[in-house]
């Protein structure tokens, strides 16, 4: 398997790694009033019965934030780490002009999903060792859990594979 | 002098034949005896036959099976069920002035273990429906108890685990059965399924060989009333198929089906996809789809000898 990543690496055609979707989260440090900001705020919506978060959303960077009473964020949708503090940081303003003393703690990435191509055909079958599962009726892709970075790749049969799980700063080399 | 049973090597001292202290003993159940096989002596007598009492027929245990020493012990499977039960009475002495039964409470037996024991009469059950052999159906019992005894899976529905342990079984034996063969005879959905096999092959640290075309042929061919020659050519068909690598990423079911069409088609008896896709599970779309990629190499799929009603180039193309 690790051959293949090495492969990966050193192919000319390999088209570079993408990364997708980056889901934060931040503490703002004080309780919020959620009904407040949904009716004071654009872009947001709030339904308590459905979920007890108001949804707010921003264009630029194009995220998605799901803002809790308690004061804590989740933010999602960035394409990159510095993109997500941004977005994380531009929400934190929308909530401190609201009029609510908000803060910007322990701002951490939780996952970063990303995707790249190998270009060629794999042969899944001959993949398939330990790690692995692969249930073609069940799922058309192999699910290799990788160990030393803690991520989860989704190999597929066309060469593109999707890297996910990945918490830590550090995006995997390849 | 102490017996004890073959399967029983914990404190007990073991039978051993005086003169032959290495000999592995023979036991003689219609005598209750065991005997060594060296010097013939009976070393060890009035051994406790732990078997029914009298022949039974049935598959199962006939609901009226007047046994007086209950049901066979099944020591793999419970937690050794040496439980006390008061039974239903059935003379006039054990009903009381009412006409209620005296001692109505049966007492509940192993109820640590009642949940396993439903669940292995539910296996029975759905294995019952699809006719599968009594050694795959011990298999997915004894699956079942290791995961149950894990207890790594016990918020999942039993129903479910046992739905996914008879899968792994019939995986294990060499003679996979589908997703949705396995829906059909259980009340679980396919993704209920499919999520309770993985936990189990991680719960067990086990893992279950890839599924390969030629494990359904037999099924699906005889299921359609296909002759063997036409399954031998659907089998080899499906298997170049896969090596030439002409249907990359399709399930294995929906090759395998597409390539029974194929067969069909050039031999005698024709079926049609809705007919095929009804058996295999697949979705005739599904069997359309993968019967393209593979149509365009038919004739270097077929075997060498194989006698064709309809030529190749008169195969339909969909």
């Amino acid at each position: 398997m690790e051959n293949y990543i090495k492969a990966v690496s050193v192919s000319r055609h390999f088209s570079a790694r993408v990364c997708r979707n980056i889901v934060s989260t931040v503490n703002l440090g004080c309780p919020l009033d959620l009904k407040f900001i949904a009716l004071q705020a654009r872009n947001a919506e709030y339904n308590p019965k459905r979920f007890a978060a108001v949804i707010m959303r921003i264009r630029e960077p194009r995220t998605t934030a799901l803002i809790f009473s308690s004061g804590k964020m989740v933010c999602t949708g960035a394409k990159s780490e510095e993109q997500s503090r941004l977005a994380a940081r531009k929400y934190a303003r929308v909530v401190q002009k609201l009029g609510f003393p908000a803060r910007f703690l322990d701002f951490k990435i939780q996952n970063m999903v990303a995707s790249c191509d190998v270009s060629f055909p794999i042969r899944l079958e001959g993949l398939v060792l330990t790690h692995q599962h692969y249930e073609p009726e069940l799922f058309p892709g192999l699910i290799y859990r990788m160990v030393k970075p803690r991520i989860v790749l989704l190999i597929f049969v066309s060469g593109k594979v999707v890297l996910t799980g990945n918490d830590t700063q550090y995006t995997k080399p390849q | 002098m102490f017996s004890s049973s073959s399967s029983d090597g914990l404190a007990l001292p073991r039978v051993q034949c005086p003169n032959h202290p290495d000999a592995i003993l023979v036991e003689d159940y219609r005598a209750g005896d065991m005997i060594c096989p060296d010097c013939g002596l009976v070393v060890g007598d009035r051994v406790i036959d732990v078997g029914s009492e009298w022949r039974t027929f049935s598959n199962e245990k006939a609901l009226k099976d007047p046994s007086r020493v209950g049901d066979a012990q099944n020591p793999l499977l419970n937690g050794g069920d040496l439980t006390t039960m008061i039974s239903k009475g059935t003379g006039a002495a054990s009903f009381d002035e009412f006409g209620n039964s005296k001692y109505q409470n049966r007492r509940t037996m192993s109820s640590s273990d009642r949940a396993m024991l439903n669940a292995f009469k539910e296996i029975s059950t759905m294995a019952d429906r699809i006719n599968l052999p009594r050694n795959i159906i011990d298999r997915t019992n004894n699956l079942f108890k290791q995961v149950y005894e894990q207890k790594s899976l016990k918020g999942r529905a039993n129903d479910a685990i046992a739905s996914a342990c008879l899968y792994i079984a019939c995986r294990q034996e060499g003679v996979p059965r589908t997703f949705k063969e396995i829906c059909a005879v259980s009340r679980i959905s396919k993704k209920e399924i499919g999520r309770c096999f993985k936990l189990i092959l991680k719960a067990l640290e086990t893992s279950v060989d890839l599924i390969t075309t030629g494990d359904f042929m037999s099924r699906f061919c005889s299921n359609l009333g296909l002759p063997k020659q036409v399954q031998m050519a659907a089998t080899f068909i499906a298997r170049k198929a896969v090596e030439l690598d002409l249907v990359p990423g399709r399930s294995p079911i929906s090759v395998a089906a597409a390539a029974i069409y194929m067969a069909s088609q050039a031999s005698a008896e024709k079926k049609t996809q809705k007919e095929i896709g009804d058996i295999a599970g697949v979705a005739d779309v599904t069997i359309r789809q993968s019967y393209r990629l593979i149509y365009p190499r038919a004739a270097e799929l077929f075997p060498p000898d194989f006698k064709f009603d309809t030529p190749v180039d008169k195969l339909p193309q969909l």
